[in-house]
């Protein structure tokens, strides 16, 4: 054991335990302010949360992190008030609730680390006790919480039968199903040389049927493992009512989150990447969407705004939609702002101008706001949605609203890749970025200030060598077979590659940090004959400025 | 790590970190080794040299199977190959010395190696044996063999009439890829 | 005042909390206790049927509040049915009064350890256990 190895076992066991319950305590917090805030002041809530706060105090107080136990109890001593005292049902109140609680978080997520966060769980209870002292003239004597055979925990997990397991653990799994599709394919190429060999033989048909049979139970078992790794977005979705709450509080507006398909799965792989440009799409609502109070009450809207997030689950993939009911994009500031930048505008039509706004620089704020910046948020939500391979649009009407439509694979772990090959080596390119691969015809390529270009679907696009690209170092003798027309979001890039050898669900393998950054390459695979691939990188492909 | 001074604990008792502190430091303490007196090592071949690397260091020795070329990679990356399931890069020791890359002959072989918690391949020219040398009989390296590569080298062991090139591993791949004069 | 060394021993534990049965696994791998054996259980039914299939356990350590079957329940439903009531059993709890201790005793309960627990209280616990249980000298 490393020094501190018990330590962070503990600790992560504890964050694990009590992060749920700190996040399912804030939910539970916000949604009775504003249910206060709407007239309706019963506290039924606060009765169900008291054996959560509990958990969390006495588990804070087993591990000796003082302000969590601290701020556990600030909360149990409000809700015990609360559920007292109707008259403690306020707007102060609730506010103390929704901080303590959202501080509560804090304190759990950065359990690791006692230097976060120091004096706030201090600061707090001295605000708190001013508040409870104030409320009430005389000591009250504190009320005996009635304990309960009710569910202790919101989650109810273990009610359902579930099981926690150490995420890696998945992982694994899945390492070994990839090695044992590798294997298969080995034998289907064993099996494939016997039977040109032996013929038909009658072992050989039962060798067929064996190998077939095997090959629908791989394809059960993949499913089987990938639903492992599936979660709720309510995981993402949930840590957004605070921050929605807190920005539009700074831009001095009213906005309530409304979500939907909460019980949407999808593979861990993608959630945990999925938060960063959510947020950045919610900010951009609030700052630049929704319009100040006055100017909406002008427009005959509600004063609050509201922000939908909705995640449905297709076949394939899922959507995730981010729509307010502010302004709208303004075409013509966008058109302007394009013009004056010098960017190109492919065409005028409203899908066209709306695009622009994901262009890198690209921004119509007159202001930075400490969170949606100069609209880098657009770029940066972009270019990691791109990144998970997934696709990101935006849809918008003048005075009604903005809807930013995100569509994701489900998984990063399995990707179904074209294999291609130039100059004898074989690379993997997952099939998400690639638009179209078209044989090469005569008179196809044109060269532009020595840049390959090429027609494609009524537009240009540029083109690169695959070898030069690649940088196979092998001297070019035969023109290449086809190219390949990549693209991530709005841009495309032709590749030219030898051959296209098939279609293929690789198990993808990050790379290791030995092998550096390359920009061409995202990761590797192994193939089916057993030998590594590279994975293309088509987002970094498409972004390269100069290929020679 | 954070102690809880407002909670009382009984007199002299642990809380739970100082006693899972105390677990981790009762299992270290164990876990300290004795002094080494002996160079264990594992020997391999460049280009007729012979170099030696700690055998805690060596987790297997395989032969050169297929390597794909990583594009883009750092210089002396010969590129990656499948070990039972898992993809090992494979490094080209050989230019990081400053000799020419391997052109491999069945004697070739990769060793696997662990080093600073990476697991990477070193593609040698042949692999002698695993042998225990006398620490004693270690000597700083003479100035023939240094160069701009003195400062992985850390020693050399004569042995009858060979010389063994220590090497430090973590050293050795840490050095920009800069091509020696 | 000292306190006489625990012995390693059976143990279950029965917790909803992974938490504590990772710090449970601590408490019973090193120090005095180092060597027992522990089982695990996660709510009270897998905890009755953990009880049943050990009649050698030296204790059980019981949480109280847990969901479907609490604390009390396992040990009122093992007093009715008999099973194995030489083995003893500790209530864990967070706060208790008197009533609820009094109550916990009727049932069966052997003592009472309060959260938050140190290692030391658990040690104690074990050693004043087969103090009392052991066989004259």
């Amino acid at each position: 054991m490393s020094d501190d190895h018990a330590f962070a076992e503990l600790i992560r066991d504890y964050i694990a335990e009590c992060l749920p319950l700190a996040e399912a305590v804030s939910d539970a917090f916000l949604r009775l302010e504003r249910r206060w805030r709407d007239g309706d002041t019963h506290a039924d809530d606060a009765t169900g949360l008291k054996g959560t706060l509990h958990t969390l105090k006495g588990n804070s107080a087993m591990m000796g992190l003082a302000p969590m136990q601290l701020v556990a109890h600030l909360l149990e001593d409000l809700s015990a008030r609360v559920l007292a005292d109707p008259a403690a049902r306020n707007e102060t109140t609730a506010a103390l609730l929704v901080e303590g609680s959202s501080l509560l978080v804090d304190l759990v997520q950065s359990a690791a680390d006692p230097a976060a966060h120091a004096g706030a769980a201090d600061e707090y209870a001295a605000r708190v006790r001013l508040h409870l002292g104030a409320t009430l003239g005389a000591t009250a004597a504190p009320l005996r919480l009635e304990r309960r055979n009710s569910e202790r925990r919101d989650a109810g997990a273990d009610a359902r039968g579930t099981i926690r397991v150490d995420f890696r653990r998945l992982d694994t799994m899945l390492e070994i199903f990839g090695e044992a599709m590798i294997e298969r394919s080995a034998l289907l190429e064993v099996h494939r040389r016997l039977a040109a060999r032996y013929g038909n033989g009658s072992e050989i048909a039962d060798l067929d049927r064996v190998v077939s049979s095997l090959g629908a139970t791989m394809k059960q078992l993949e499913t089987a493992l990938m639903q492992t790794r599936l979660l709720p977005i309510a995981t993402v979705f949930g840590r957004f009512g605070r921050a929605v709450r807190d920005l539009a509080r700074d831009e001095q507006k009213q906005v309530r989150l409304v979500t939907e398909g909460d019980e949407t799965l999808l593979d861990k792989t993608i959630l945990d990447r999925l938060g960063e440009p959510l947020v950045h799409l919610l900010s951009n609502a609030i700052v630049h969407g929704v319009e100040p109070e006055a100017e909406r009450v002008a427009a005959g809207k509600p004063a609050e705004a509201t922000v939908w997030l909705r995640a449905t689950a297709l076949a394939d993939r899922v959507e995730i939609t981010v729509t307010d009911d502010g302004r709208g994009l303004d075409c013509e500031r966008i058109l302007a702002k394009a013009q004056a930048l010098g960017l190109d505008v492919p065409s005028t039509d409203s899908d066209a101008v709306h695009a622009l706004i994901f262009v890198p620089g690209f921004s119509t704020a007159d202001r930075v706001s400490h969170v949606a910046g100069r609209g880098v948020g657009l770029e940066a939500a972009a270019a990691a949605i791109h990144a998970l391979g997934g696709g990101i649009e935006v849809g918008s009407e003048r005075g009604r609203g903005t809807t930013f439509a995100l569509s994701l694979p489900l998984t990063l772990a399995i990707v179904r890749s074209l294999i291609v090959e130039v100059d004898r080596e074989r690379y993997a390119v997952p099939l998400s970025h690639v638009a179209e691969t078209v044989r090469l015809e005569a008179g196809t390529l044109h060269e532009i200030n020595r840049r390959g270009v090429a027609m494609w679907r009524g537009s240009a696009i540029h083109v690169a060598d695959g070898g030069q690209l690649l940088g196979t170092g092998a001297t070019r003798t035969a023109p290449r077979n086809y190219f390949v027309v990549l693209f991530a979001g709005p841009r495309r890039r032709g590749v030219l590659v030898d051959r296209l050898v098939g279609h293929q669900d690789v198990v993808v393998k990050g790379l290791d940090p030995t092998l550096g950054r390359p920009a061409v390459v995202s990761g590797a695979t192994i193939l089916g004959d057993g030998r590594v691939a590279c994975i293309l990188d088509a987002a970094g492909i498409v972004a390269l400025r100069e290929v020679a | 790590m954070p102690r809880s001074a407002n909670l009382p604990a009984a007199a002299g008792a642990p809380s739970m970190f100082e006693f899972a502190d105390q677990v981790a430091a009762g299992d270290a303490a164990a876990a300290a080794p004795a002094p080494v007196r002996q160079l264990h090592l594992i020997t391999f071949r460049l280009d007729g040299e012979e170099f030696g690397l700690p055998v805690e260091t060596v987790r297997e020795v395989i032969r050169v199977g297929d390597i794909t070329r990583v594009p883009q990679a750092p210089p002396h990356i010969r590129g990656v190959t499948n070990l039972r399931g898992r993809i090992l890069p494979v490094v080209e020791i050989r230019t990081r010395l400053g000799l020419a890359p391997l052109v491999p002959r069945s004697t070739a072989r990769i060793i696997v190696a662990e080093v600073r918690g990476r697991v990477l391949g070193l593609l040698v020219d042949s692999v002698a044996q695993v042998q225990k040398l006398p620490a004693d009989r270690l000597v700083p390296a003479p100035d023939e063999i240094k160069s701009a590569h003195t400062t992985y080298l850390t020693g050399v062991i004569h042995l009858n009439d060979r010389l063994i090139i220590l090497l430090d591993l973590a050293l050795a791949l840490d050095l920009p890829g800069a091509s020696p004069s | 005042m000292s306190h006489a060394t625990p012995r390693p021993g059976t143990f279950l534990v029965v917790d909803d909390s992974a938490l504590h049965h990772q710090m449970y696994r601590l408490i019973f791998a090193k120090g005095p206790l180092a060597g027992s054996t522990v089982y695990h259980a996660m709510n009270g039914r897998e905890g009755y049927a953990l009880l049943a299939a050990h009649p050698e356990l030296t204790l059980v350590l019981l949480d109280l509040n847990m969901p479907q079957m609490n604390g009390l329940e396992l040990l009122t439903r093992r007093q009715a049915e008999g099973l194995h009531p030489h083995v003893p059993v500790v209530l864990v709890t967070t706060e208790s009064t008197p009533e609820d201790e009094a109550r916990g005793r009727a049932a069966g309960a052997w003592d009472y350890l309060r959260k938050p627990f140190q290692p030391s209280d658990v040690e104690r616990l074990v050693a004043r256990l087969q103090a009392e249980r052991a066989p004259a000298a």
